[in-house]
C-alpha cells in the first residue's frame, strides 16, 4: 500500500471524526452563526453607508476604498485590485484569517495527543507508517477547518446574492478566491497545532500549548513589524495574505510557495518526532 | 519424620532450562528446546504455507523464515530505569509462545517492541525477517492486541474494524466480509452498528482481539488477552486463541499461568527485565522428568517406590504429602512412570489424592520469579 493511499485513508477518518464529534459539531454551528451575525452587521452597515454616503458616487466610494486599502496593505496594485471586491466578502476574508487560528486550536489540540494518551494509535502504528498518520492527521484538520470556513463563507455568499450587495457572479469570483486564499493560511496553523498535539499525551496540556504556540507566533510577528524586519514577520501565518491577495502572479506565487515551505517545515518536524518516538 | 525426608538437592543436569541465553520456542510438532548465544543466521524455508489472502507483490516481499521472532541482546531503557535487560529469544514460525512473569518483569515492554510501539534501546528485533517498524513489509503479516490501547470511543464497531481492514491493504471488496468474520470469530456480529464507547470492557476486549485477527496474519501478539474477563468470555477467548494454534505464530503474554500452560508450546520466564527460564512447557514444568503423587492420610511406601528401576530419586513432602519421583526422560515416559508408582502404591494401601506431571508452571514461576 503507498503512503499516499495511508494518508488517504486516514485523512477520511480524521475529517469524518471532526465534522461527527459534538467538538466538530458545537464549533461549526458557532461559525455559521458567527457567519450569519457578520452578514447581518454588513446589511446593515451597507444601509448606513448608504444612507450616509448616499451623495457621493459609486467612483468616489470605490476610491475611497482605494485608499483605505492602500493604507492597510502598504501596496497600490493590491490596493486598486482589491477595491474591486464586495466589501461584505472583504470583511469576510479578514474575518476568516483572523478567526482560522482559533478554529485551528480547539480542532487540532485533539488530533493526535488523545490518541497517544489511550494508546489507540497502536492500532494505526502497525497499519500506518507513522508519517503518513502524521500527515493524515494534519490533512484531515485541514480539511475539517477548510470545510468549516467554506460553510461559514457560503452563508454570507448567499445573504450578499439575496441582499444584491453584489452579484451572483462577483459574489462568487471573489468570494472563492478569498475562501481559497485564507487555505494555505490556515495550512499553516494546522501544520504548528498537530505538531505540538503529537508531542504531549494529555489533550488539554496539548491546547494550552497550542494557544501559547499561536501567541508567541503572533508577538514575534509584532515584534517584528514594529521593528521593520518584514521577512521574520512572514513566520507569522496571517501574514501571507499580502502576497497571496496580491495581483501579480509572482508575489502570489511567493505566498503559495512560503506557504507551502513553512507547512513542509511544520509536518516534516512533526512527523520526523513522531517517527522517533514510543507511541 | 517430615523434614528430613525433604530434600532439596539437585542434581548436575536437572537443573532449570537454559535462562538468560537465547531462549528459543520449540516447533510445535517436536516441543524441543534450541538455546545458545549464537547471533541470527540465515534462514530456511518457512514450516507455515503462505497466507491464502496474499497478493502476488506482497509475496515477493515475503522472507521465508523459520524463526519468526528474533530478539538479539535488545534492552530497553526508559530514563534510569532499565526494564529489558539483555534479553536474546528465538520464536519458531507456527509455535504458541509465552510470555510470563510478575508486574515489572518487563513483558509488556518486550511485547510492545515486538510490535513495534517501542524502540529498542540497544540489540536487534526481527519479525518474520524484519524490524518490526517496517510497516508496509509487515503489513496484514501481523496482529496485535495490545494490553491497554483504547478503542476509538466515537467509531462503530464496524466502521473500525472496516478502517482497519482497510489500512491492512484486504481488497476493497472484502473489507466488510472480513471484518464481519472476525467479530463473529469473537461472538460480537450484533455489535457492527455500537459505538466503541458503548461496549463492556469484556466486548471491548473481544472487539480489540477481532482487529488483531484481521487478515489471517501469520504472527499474533496477544498481551493480557483474558485480563478483565468472565471466566465463560475468558474461556470462549482461549479456545479461540487454541483454534488459531497451527495456523499462525501466537505469542501470548499473560499472569494467568494455567491458562499459558494449557494454549503454549513455549514460554520464557522473566523477571526483572531478563530471562531467568525458558523453553518448551515440558521442560519448563519438568513434565517429562518427574512426577507428582498427593496421598492421603495411610502408609507412604517411598522405599518401594524406590526400588522401582526407571526411577531416578524420590523426595516426599510430608507436611504437603506430596511424592515427587524423578525419572529419566530420556528412556520411559511420565505415563509409564505414573502407572508403575500408582500400582506400587495401591499394592501398598497408599491412599491417593491425585496425580500431576511436572511441577506446574506456577510453582515453577514461583521458584525462579
Amino acid at each position: 500500500m503507498s503512503p499516499l493511499a495511508e494518508i488517504s485513508l486516514v485523512t477520511q477518518r480524521e475529517l469524518r471524526k471532526n465534522l461527527r464529534s459534538a467538538k466538530g459539531i458545537v464549533l461549526a454551528a458557532l461559525s455559521l452563526l458567527g457567519g450569519s451575525s457578520v452578514a447581518l452587521l454588513m446589511v446593515k452597515y451597507q444601509e448606513f453607508k448608504r444612507r450616509e454616503l448616499g451623495e457621493l458616487t459609486a467612483e468616489q466610494i470605490h476610491e475611497l476604498r482605494e485608499k483605505a486599502l492602500l493604507k492597510a496593505y502598504g501596496d497600490e496594485a493590491m490596493a486598486k485590485s482589491l477595491a474591486d471586491a464586495p466589501e461584505v466578502l472583504l470583511v469576510l476574508l479578514l474575518l476568516t484569517i483572523w478567526l482560522t487560528p482559533l478554529l485551528v486550536a480547539l480542532m487540532g489540540f485533539d488530533s493526535v495527543a488523545p490518541d497517544i494518551q489511550h494508546r489507540s494509535v497502536r492500532y494505526w502504528s502497525l497499519r500506518t507508517r507513522r508519517w503518513a498518520y502524521f500527515v493524515g492527521k494534519w490533512a484531515g484538520l485541514w480539511a475539517t477547518v477548510s470545510a468549516v470556513t467554506f460553510a461559514m463563507d457560503l452563508v454570507i455568499w448567499l445573504v450578499c446574492i439575496a441582499r444584491g450587495e453584489a452579484t451572483a457572479a462577483q459574489t462568487l469570483g471573489w468570494g472563492v478566491r478569498f475562501w481559497a486564499i485564507s487555505l494555505p493560511m490556515s495550512a499553516i496553523w494546522c501544520g504548528i497545532a498537530t505538531l505540538v498535539s503529537s508531542l504531549f499525551r494529555s489533550p488539554i496540556l496539548a491546547l494550552l500549548l497550542t494557544f501559547a504556540a499561536f501567541f508567541v507566533i503572533w508577538v514575534v510577528y509584532l515584534i517584528a513589524v514594529l521593528a521593520g524586519a518584514e521577512w521574520v514577520a512572514y513566520i507569522y501565518p496571517n501574514h501571507y495574505d499580502h502576497l497571496l491577495l496580491h495581483p501579480q502572479a509572482h508575489k502570489l506565487g511567493a505566498g503559495l510557495g512560503g506557504c507551502l515551505g513553512l507547512t513542509a517545515l511544520y509536518v516534516s518536524v512533526g512527523s520526523l518526532l513522531f517517527m522517533k518516538r514510543d507511541v | 519424620m517430615a523434614d528430613e525426608n525433604v530434600t532439596t538437592e539437585v542434581k548436575a543436569g536437572e537443573g532449570p532450562p537454559p535462562a538468560n541465553g537465547e531462549a528459543a520456542a520449540p516447533a510445535p510438532a517436536e516441543a524441543k528446546g534450541d538455546a545458545g548465544d549464537k547471533p541470527p543466521t540465515g534462514y530456511v524455508p518457512a514450516p507455515l504455507p503462505a497466507v491464502a489472502s496474499g497478493e502476488g507483490k506482497r509475496k515477493r516481499k515475503k522472507k521465508d523464515v523459520e524463526i519468526a521472532i528474533r530478539l538479539t541482546k535488545v534492552t530497553k531503557r526508559f530514563g534510569p530505569k532499565t526494564a529489558v535487560d539483555q534479553i536474546s529469544l528465538k520464536i519458531r514460525a507456527g509455535s504458541v509462545y509465552g510470555l510470563i512473569g510478575p508486574n515489572g518483569a518487563g513483558k509488556t515492554t518486550t511485547f510492545s517492541m515486538l510490535a513495534g510501539f517501542l524502540k529498542p534501546t540497544e540489540g536487534t528485533i526481527e519479525v518474520l525477517g524484519y524490524e518490526p517498524t517496517q510497516v508496509d513489509e509487515l503489513r496484514s503479516r501481523i496482529g496485535v492486541l495490545p494490553q491497554d490501547a483504547l478503542l476509538p470511543s466515537s467509531d462503530r464497531v464496524g466502521e473500525f474494524l472496516r478502517h482497519m481492514a482497510a489500512l491492512q491493504d484486504i481488497p476493497r471488496d472484502r473489507i466488510e466480509d472480513e471484518a464481519r468474520e472476525v467479530l463473529a470469530e469473537v461472538d460480537g456480529k450484533d455489535w457492527w452498528n455500537l459505538r466503541c464507547g458503548q461496549l463492556s470492557h469484556g466486548m471491548a476486549k473481544r472487539v480489540q482481539l477481532a482487529q488483531a485477527l484481521l487478515g489471517d496474519p501469520e504472527i499474533v501478539l496477544l498481551d493480557e488477552p483474558t485480563a478483565g474477563l468472565d471466566p465463560r468470555v475468558a474461556y470462549e477467548v482461549r479456545q479461540l486463541i487454541k483454534s488459531r494454534r497451527g495456523r499462525c505464530t501466537l505469542v501470548v503474554s499473560s499472569h494467568n499461568l494455567q491458562e499459558l500452560e494449557e494454549i503454549c508450546d513455549a514460554a520464557c520466564i522473566l523477571d526483572r527485565g531478563r530471562v531467568v527460564a525458558s523453553g518448551s512447557i515440558q521442560e519448563l514444568t519438568a513434565a517429562s522428568e518427574e512426577i507428582h503423587v498427593k496421598l492421603g492420610p495411610g502408609p507412604v511406601p517411598i522405599a518401594l517406590v524406590r526400588e522401582l528401576p526407571m526411577v531416578k530419586r524420590v523426595e516426599y513432602d510430608d507436611e504437603k504429602r506430596d511424592l515427587c519421583v524423578y525419572f529419566d526422560r530420556g528412556t520411559v515416559d511420565a505415563e509409564t512412570v505414573i502407572g508403575h508408582v500408582l500400582w506400587v502404591l495401591l499394592q501398598n494401601q497408599a491412599r491417593i489424592s491425585g496425580v500431576t506431571k511436572g511441577r506446574g508452571l506456577e510453582q515453577r514461576v514461583m521458584e525462579l520469579t
